[in-house]
């Protein structure tokens, strides 16, 4: 009787977080995904629609651009968040100062991606690096570079990887630390120039790291929003909004509610994907057991 | 041994030329602060300022746009709710690690679900479900939904942490008479404060730098958290809103200070 009980007590340690984790955001799952077959202005009753809302989505130019601009930003930051961190870490283990680098390169990581943008808004319009090429002679460049459809999501990708390249890389040089030093040493040795050392015998060790930095950076570019809402709000003329945006937008300033969850579906689907491979990865071997 | 002194300088000097680069917006933000409207709008970026305007700048963030408002709270929502999943994450953490109960991967994964959606999933049904309860644009139903998105991850790194502590030092404590809370107090609390300051100083600088929820669920310059009212100040005058920027970011750079002794230990657990 008494070993019961104390068993049942057990569970009260749980109820807080599964409580908080049920009612904010385990029932808003399935919320949206019902709400996403409705028609809802926020004020109304919900009026059932059917597939409707994912119909007229799939056949609105603006979700297409929208689903364009999100595709750009998950393969282009990939490229960034990927390779320049890579080459980061490598350089600043070799360096001369390695905290100080370490530093330089992560304190935009730290700061907030609204800042960041907000600040980068300043640095890109009329009054800041556009002026400098107006007076190498470039007159067209002295304008708002954010407000140039199209060039601008390549812009506001770029100041991602200023803010996003910190993390990524101390994690490779946390990564390039716990390499075994001695294959490294074998493969010097055998007389190994230093691209064949990093080619054949250091990144392929770096694998597993490689591995949780690329799913983490994918999941991410998947959920910008802070940092495109600040810079452009997904102007001019909705060319730079990416998924994240189109939903707010549908929903908070079109009053499309209905079809800002069809948005926020879609959006889940595609995380999930990649969330699949990096849930097993996490947790593929140690916690089967457990 | 020439070889290599040589690659040393071209290392170095590729690592300073892109240092330049990603330092520069630090120091626009910090020349440009200085300014005047006028001046800043009218004369080259690269100007040393003319006189510094500290005083003025400051007065306009203390003006009419509720910065100091909304700092004060983002401090508020930040250290309450930061501090509270903490807690229930804890105690969530020992249970599945530690705790006799049935199918705690299940569990695990039930609270961890919640880093792994997307947030636009939750933002329609916890907009509407503050508005019926009525904590929309409240202190209150913000620091709920801060704590509550806070838990999942907290518990994902004190589970693995507390994963590695042993079982025998909870057996022994057992047979000497401990309950299940005072284990968890006098053993994995004490055992545990370097993640647990990690963490907690992580989710404020997390909940202090979030803009959307912040946007979403106020409207009122008295409840808006200081990232969301630094989005609604006057575009015009950008050296105020650069100098906002700055002054928003000291506990960011703070933290991000404190933590860099814990650099390695801090860095993972900075994404959510």
């Amino acid at each position: 009787m008494k070993k019961s009980n104390f068993a049942w007590t057990n569970y009260l340690y749980l109820l807080p977080a599964v409580v908080l984790v049920a009612v904010f955001f385990v029932t808003s799952i399935g919320y949206t995904l019902r709400l996403s077959f409705y028609e809802y202005d926020g004020f109304s009753a919900m009026r059932f629609v059917g597939i409707e809302n994912y119909r007229h989505l799939f056949q609105d130019a603006n979700f297409k651009i929208s689903l364009m601009n999100t595709v750009i930003w998950v393969v282009f930051s990939l490229v960034f968040t990927l390779a320049l961190p890579l080459l980061l870490a490598v350089l600043i283990k070799n360096s001369a100062w390695v905290g100080g680098f370490k530093n330089i390169f992560y304190y935009p990581t730290a700061l907030s991606s609204t800042i960041g943008g907000i600040i980068m808004v300043a640095i890109l319009s009329k009054y800041g690096i556009p002026q400098l090429f107006g007076l190498l002679g470039f007159e067209s460049w002295v304008r708002d570079w954010l407000a140039i459809p199209y060039v601008n999501t390549f812009i506001m990708i770029l100041m991602g990887t200023w803010q996003g390249v910190g993390l990524n890389t101390i994690l490779f040089i946390t990564g390039l630390s716990t390499i075994p030093s001695s294959p490294i040493e074998a493969a010097k040795i055998e007389g190994a120039r230093t691209t064949q050392l990093y080619t054949k015998v250091i990144f392929p060790l770096l694998q597993p790291t490689t591995v949780v930095v690329l799913l983490m950076s994918l999941v991410n570019s998947f959920k910008v929003f802070d940092s495109i809402w600040v810079m452009t709000k997904g102007g001019p003329y909705r060319t730079s909004e990416t998924l994240a945006l189109t939903m707010y937008q549908e929903s908070f300033i079109h009053g499309k509610f209905g079809v800002g969850a069809a948005v926020a579906v879609v959006l889940t689907i595609m995380i999930l994907i990649v969330s699949y491979f990096n849930i097993r990865n996490t947790f593929g071997d140690t916690d089967r057991t457990a | 041994m020439k070889k290599a002194s040589r690659g040393r300088i071209v290392v170095n000097s590729v690592l300073i030329l892109l240092s330049i680069f990603w330092i520069f917006p630090a120091v626009f933000a910090i020349i440009g602060m200085f300014k005047k409207k006028q001046e800043y709008n009218l004369g080259n970026f690269w100007d040393l300022p003319k006189g510094i305007s500290l005083a003025e700048n400051l007065k306009g963030i203390a003006g009419t746009f509720g910065m100091i408002k909304g700092m004060a709270n983002s401090f508020l929502y930040a250290s309450v709710s930061a501090g509270a999943a903490v807690i229930i994450a804890i105690l969530a953490a020992y249970a599945i690690s530690h705790l006799k109960i049935k199918r705690p991967m299940v569990w695990f994964l039930f609270i961890y679900s919640g880093t792994i959606f997307p947030f636009q999933i939750y933002l329609i049904p916890v907009y509407k479900g503050l508005t019926v309860s009525q904590l929309y644009d409240t202190q209150l139903g913000m620091i709920l939904f801060y704590t509550a998105i806070c838990v999942p991850f907290c518990m994902f790194v004190l589970r693995n942490y507390f994963l590695s502590i042993s079982k025998e030092i909870c057996e022994s404590a057992k047979i000497d008479g401990c309950n299940s809370l005072q284990i968890l107090g006098h053993i994995f609390v004490p055992m545990s404060t370097a993640p647990l300051a990690v963490i907690f100083l992580t989710q404020f600088n997390w909940v202090w730098n979030e803009l959307m929820f912040g946007l979403t669920f106020t409207k009122s310059r008295e409840i808006r958290p200081v990232m969301a009212a630094i989005t609604l100040m006057d575009k015009a005058n950008v050296p105020v809103i650069l100098m906002a920027c700055v002054v928003a970011s000291i506990p960011t750079l703070l933290l991000f200070f404190l933590l860099n002794k814990h650099f390695e230990a801090g860095y993972a657990y900075q994404s959510k």
